[in-house]
């Protein structure tokens, strides 16, 4: 049942609040991935190292 | 040691490394060693090997020019691509964060749900600029080609096989070794095209019956993005016999098409000949987590559990739906159980961090992220730690605390856009209004799938004045989060006034 007050000013006062984004809860990484971005990591140190022995030859 | 004797014991104690250099030196002796020769290939093979059921890469090409679709706007239910603003049944946006896709968030990332399939073109592209979530440009041209290249530079006298000097028909007679060839061709050289030569030509030489050829055949046509061809091959090696992969194959090939109820079919198909089969159990509740019903994918993941206790996967994801079904106290179980399990990674610690905050458990909690932190392994992850600690910060109450934390994940990550909204509203809060629309606006710029920056920027411009813009973000807003309440009312207000003008 609604009930309205009979007296007094009634008055609703919006104001609209910021909101935060959520708490991010991590995913975890699955084998294969994890595998795949060493792979990727090594490979590129092994490109680095090449690089730079190719510089100290020149 | 007869070397050769030496260079099997180290392929089987996994050290493949130091079996390459063995058989080399046997090869160099004898270039004709036939069995060195298979050795060193199986053993290189093994060094790049990647189980081709979890492998998976969409690129930008294979999103859009997306030749298979039947329809542009599938019918609710039967796509994996689903409109964007589609919640899930029972959980809203409000609670639980959503990836790219507009998905919720999942607890487990695998090598093809890292990007998630982005709304539009403009988003695909501006992602690919940003370091980690690089999207390449088509599948073929992602990690494949990269690793391929970089384990040819590492062999010091040049590729150890000549693929254009191959006699492929000679090699597909012999199947012994053209089965390891195969693997070599398509794992560590990346040569897909060769490799599908060489499994036409044998499964020729086998007239058509060997069903391990097929699934390999399968297996280039849907790396080439032949997706029809490669179905029709898993299909009939279906027929000759039927292993646990081939069904994980058809319904990555249906996923691909973007039939995930074909997929389940077949999954399910493959349930009844191998009954509770974990990976197949995992494949059903991905797809149900992919087509947003939640409930029905932890219902899987539970089964699975069932079977196989120590699931990274299946943990991971139920604990990750307790946390945002606000039991934080039953996710803090699931995810002492993956420490106990053995996973033990900067990921792990942040959530149990989290989990052990909100489920009331103060002193366990700063330790936890702490730990995150020491084992974070690169910038963007240390960057999610920060984040997650301005959040436990700021419930506690220190508000200033809060703002050093999300700057430090704007350090580590400079497009951390989470990060950029709360520092947004923490300033408007400290009445700084300019530098909290800048926050607010560089958010949504880089993460338009999120509701809050856009809902934000159009409650601060309202309050400055400014209606119009306040009118085209809450507009973006709603696009994103329909259901969200004070979107829709900020929306009426602003409605009322233009009226009224």
């Amino acid at each position: 049942m609604e009930i309205l007050p009979k007296y007094g000013l009634l008055y609703s006062d919006e104001s609209f609040e910021m909101v935060l984004c959520k708490p991010k809860i991590l995913p975890l990484k699955s084998v294969t991935l994890e595998k795949l971005e060493n792979m990727q990591k090594q490979a590129q140190e092994a490109l680095k190292m090449q690089e730079q022995q190719q510089d100290t030859a020149d | 040691m007869d070397p050769l004797y030496m260079a099997n014991s180290l392929f089987r104690r996994r050290r493949f490394e130091d079996c390459v250099q063995v058989c080399t030196e046997i090869l160099e002796a004898n270039p004709y060693d036939q069995a060195a020769w298979f050795l060193k290939l199986r053993s290189l093979t093994e060094q790049t090997y990647v189980d081709e059921v979890d492998m998976d890469e969409e690129g930008i090409a294979e999103a859009f020019l997306d030749d298979t679709a039947i329809a542009d706007v599938a019918r609710p239910g039967t796509s994996l691509k689903g409109p964007p603003g589609t919640t899930s049944r029972g959980l809203s946006q409000g609670i639980r964060p959503v990836s790219q896709s507009g998905r919720p968030l999942s607890g487990f990332v695998r090598p093809g749900t890292q990007g998630g399939r982005p709304g539009t073109m403009e988003q695909a592209l501006r992602t690919a600029r940003t370091a980690m979530t690089a999207r390449p440009v088509t599948s073929a041209s992602g990690r494949h080609v990269r690793l391929g290249t970089a384990s040819m530079l590492t062999e010091p006298g040049g590729p150890f096989v000549d693929v254009s000097k191959l006699n492929m028909s000679k090699y597909s007679q012999r199947p012994a070794l053209a089965k390891a060839l195969f693997e070599y061709l398509f794992h560590h050289e990346n040569n897909v095209r060769a490799a599908l030569d060489l499994a036409a030509l044998a499964t020729e030489a086998c007239q058509f019956g060997d069903w391990w050829w097929k699934i390999q055949l399968g297996k280039c046509y849907y790396r080439l993005g032949m997706y029809r061809d490669a179905e029709s091959q898993f299909k009939s090696s279906l027929k000759h016999f039927s292993t646990i992969d081939m069904f994980l194959y058809l319904g990555k090939v249906y996923v691909k098409l973007d039939q995930p109820l074909s997929a389940l079919d077949y999954y399910k198909r493959g349930l009844e000949k191998f009954p509770n089969n974990t990976s197949l159990l995992i494949a059903i509740a991905r797809i149900h987590e992919g087509l947003n019903d939640l409930d029905s994918a932890v219902e899987y993941y539970r089964q699975v559990l069932k079977y196989d206790s120590t699931c990274v996967e299946a943990i991971a994801c139920i604990g990750t739906h307790h946390f945002y079904n606000d039991q934080p106290e039953i996710a803090l179980r699931f995810y002492r159980r993956l420490l106990q399990v053995g996973v033990y990674n900067a990921e792990l610690f942040t959530n149990l961090g989290l989990c052990c905050f909100y489920a009331q458990q103060y002193d366990m909690a700063i330790s936890c992220l702490l730990r995150g932190l020491q084992l974070s392994p690169n910038d963007d992850n240390t960057a999610d730690v920060w984040y997650n600690i301005g959040h436990i910060t700021l419930a506690v109450g220190s508000v200033s605390l809060a703002y050093q934390c999300f700057k430090l994940a704007l350090t580590s990550n400079n497009s951390h856009a989470e990060a950029y909204n709360n520092l947004g509203v923490i300033e408007w809060r400290r009445g700084r209004g300019e530098q909290a629309m800048t926050c607010f606006q560089s958010s949504a710029s880089i993460s338009p799938h999120l509701y809050q920056p856009h809902y934000n920027l159009a409650a601060a411009s309202e309050k400055t004045g400014n209606l119009h813009s306040s009118y085209s973000c809450v507009k973006k807003s709603l696009e994103v989060f329909p259901e969200h309440l004070d979107s829709a009312e900020l929306m009426k207000q602003l409605q009322q006034h233009f009226a009224a003008l």
